[in-house]
Order: structure tokens, then C-alpha cells, then sequence
């Protein structure tokens, strides 16, 4: 995006997104886009940032997409409402080399449960994909026969 | 035809004799090695609490049996019985060869990777004391 001119005022959406997402540089003042816009007058300044906003975000989100390397769940999702770092947790089946999650075993399905019934995401439990899949199958088979409740109330 | 080996799990309501659950746990038994089945385990797992109502009841008495077939139409028997059943309120048959043919197939993977290098056990914290004099070494040279 080598685009020097000064754009016309359709960029203003660009621009008032930018200060919105919670980003270092996204200051909504001109000294925060001065430093790229030098040679230009304040009223590029904005429309500055609302490059870099759309070039900054679409960098952050590929980050978050893939969960990052090795499987790190619990990563910063949602426009960095959490800490940038991920906590390092690992799947507990990996560690225990489980071949297979028996359905028939509620207790040890129970961690992976809300309060409410629903099935934990793999970002809270820190459960590779593989061991996570057979985990919603086992669940599921718990729940048709009663062994864990489809919903509760709280 | 390969052999298929079955998981059935059947609730009978909670206060049914005990006769009246062996009767049908035989009747089970019987229609299967009628159609070429064969009963390799029962369980009787007792009354449980359910997690939700089912048929107006909180409780249940749970049966496990596992079933070994080569015929697939052998549960489409069985389970025809158990819904004609009065005192069976639920059941649930679930097809197990296949997760227990990937199960050994992982094992055997490990043990043929484990034999081919001689490998660290995993939980050992001996690697981990291990870096920090490599790294203080490296640190000090």
C-alpha cells in the first residue's frame, strides 16, 4: 500500500475504527500518525492510521487464528481484550498417552463440562485437537445414556 | 465377514426386581447367540443417579454388556427386545472395533518407536536439571 495522496473523506470509517481497537499506536491524535505521514499535512495523519489499522489488525488476527505453534490455546482472540502472551498448558490426554476416552467413565469427563453442561473449548481445557474430538464423541455418548446432562439450570 | 465387537448399555427402571433384569439380561443372551453373537462380559452397575428425567424417573439400574458379532443385524434384534421391554427405559449400543483396532494401532506405533532409539522416559525431570549447568557452563566460557 504505497499510497501517498490524500485520500478523500470515505476513509473516515477506516479512521474511526482504528482508535477504537485498543492498539499502542493506534493513538487517535495526528503525533501518533505524524511519524509516518512526515511530509504531510494533519489531514493525512488519520487516514495514516487507518492503513496501518487495517494492515495491523490483519497481522494480529492471522497471529491468533492458527492458535499458534505447538497448539497454544487460550490466545488473544478478540481484539486484545486478553494479554497478548498465551499460557502454555498442555493436553492432558497427551501427557497421559490416553488411546482411547471411555465414554462410560463420567468422573473423568466431568472436568471437561461446564456447570451447565456444555463442553469446554479447547482453549480453556488446553486439549490438542485429536484428543478433543474424541472427548465431544465420548460426551456425547454420556449424555445418550444419561451419564451427563445435556443442559442444566444453574 | 470381520468381527464386530458392540458396547450395550441398558436402564431399567429403578425399582424392578432382580429376577425381572436377569430374566431380560438371558433373554439378551439368548437371542444373541441365537443370531451368531456371543455375550463376552455383563455388568450389572446397580441403581444411578441419572442426569436427567427419564420416563418420570431420576434413577436407574444400569446393565453393561459386551457383545461380539460378526452379523450386523444382530442388534437390530436386540434392540428391538429391549424397546419392547416395559421395564428398559433407555439403551444405547455403540460400535467399538474400530476405536479399539486405532487404540492398539497407537500402541504399537509407541512401542515400535520407543524400541527403535533408546528414548528418555517422558516424566523424567532429569533433562530439565540437566540445562542449567549447560547453560551456566556456556554462560561462563
Amino acid at each position: 500500500m504505497s499510497d501517498e495522496s490524500v485520500k478523500p473523506s470515505t476513509e473516515s470509517p477506516a479512521a474511526t475504527h482504528a482508535p477504537s481497537a485498543p492498539r499502542s499506536e493506534g493513538a487517535p491524535s495526528g503525533g501518533g500518525g505524524g511519524h509516518r505521514s512526515e511530509g504531510h499535512s494533519g489531514g493525512g495523519g488519520p487516514r495514516r492510521e487507518g492503513y496501518s489499522g487495517g494492515g495491523g489488525g490483519g497481522q494480529r488476527r492471522e497471529g491468533g487464528g492458527p492458535g499458534g505453534p505447538g497448539g497454544g490455546p487460550g490466545g488473544p482472540r478478540r481484539g486484545g481484550k486478553r494479554q497478548y502472551f498465551r499460557k502454555k498448558k498442555v493436553c492432558r490426554f497427551c501427557v497421559e498417552r490416553v488411546d482411547f476416552i471411555d465414554y462410560k467413565k463420567a468422573e473423568m469427563l466431568q472436568p471437561f463440562v461446564q456447570e451447565r453442561g456444555k463442553i469446554l473449548p479447547r482453549r480453556m481445557t488446553g486439549t490438542c485437537s485429536r484428543h478433543q474430538r474424541w472427548l465431544g464423541e465420548a460426551i456425547k455418548r454420556a449424555r445418550n445414556i444419561a451419564l451427563l446432562p445435556f443442559a442444566t439450570e444453574l | 465377514m470381520e468381527e464386530r465387537l458392540y458396547d450395550l448399555i441398558f436402564i431399567c427402571r429403578p425399582a424392578t426386581p432382580e429376577e425381572e433384569i436377569n430374566k431380560i439380561v438371558s433373554t439378551i443372551e439368548h437371542s444373541a447367540v441365537e443370531h451368531g453373537g456371543k455375550i463376552e462380559k455383563t455388568e450389572k452397575w446397580g441403581t444411578r443417579r441419572l442426569a436427567y428425567r427419564v420416563s418420570k424417573h431420576r434413577e436407574g439400574f444400569f446393565v453393561y454388556m459386551v457383545l461380539r458379532s460378526a452379523q450386523s443385524d444382530i442388534i437390530k434384534e436386540l434392540e428391538r427386545r429391549l424397546k419392547v421391554s416395559d421395564a428398559v427405559i433407555k439403551y444405547q449400543t455403540v460400535r467399538l472395533d474400530e476405536d479399539l483396532k486405532r487404540q492398539q494401532k497407537l500402541v504399537q506405533h509407541r512401542e515400535r518407536r520407543a524400541s527403535r532409539r533408546p528414548r528418555k522416559p517422558a516424566t523424567t525431570p532429569a533433562p530439565q536439571q540437566q540445562m542449567p549447568p549447560a547453560a551456566e557452563q556456556t554462560a561462563a566460557s
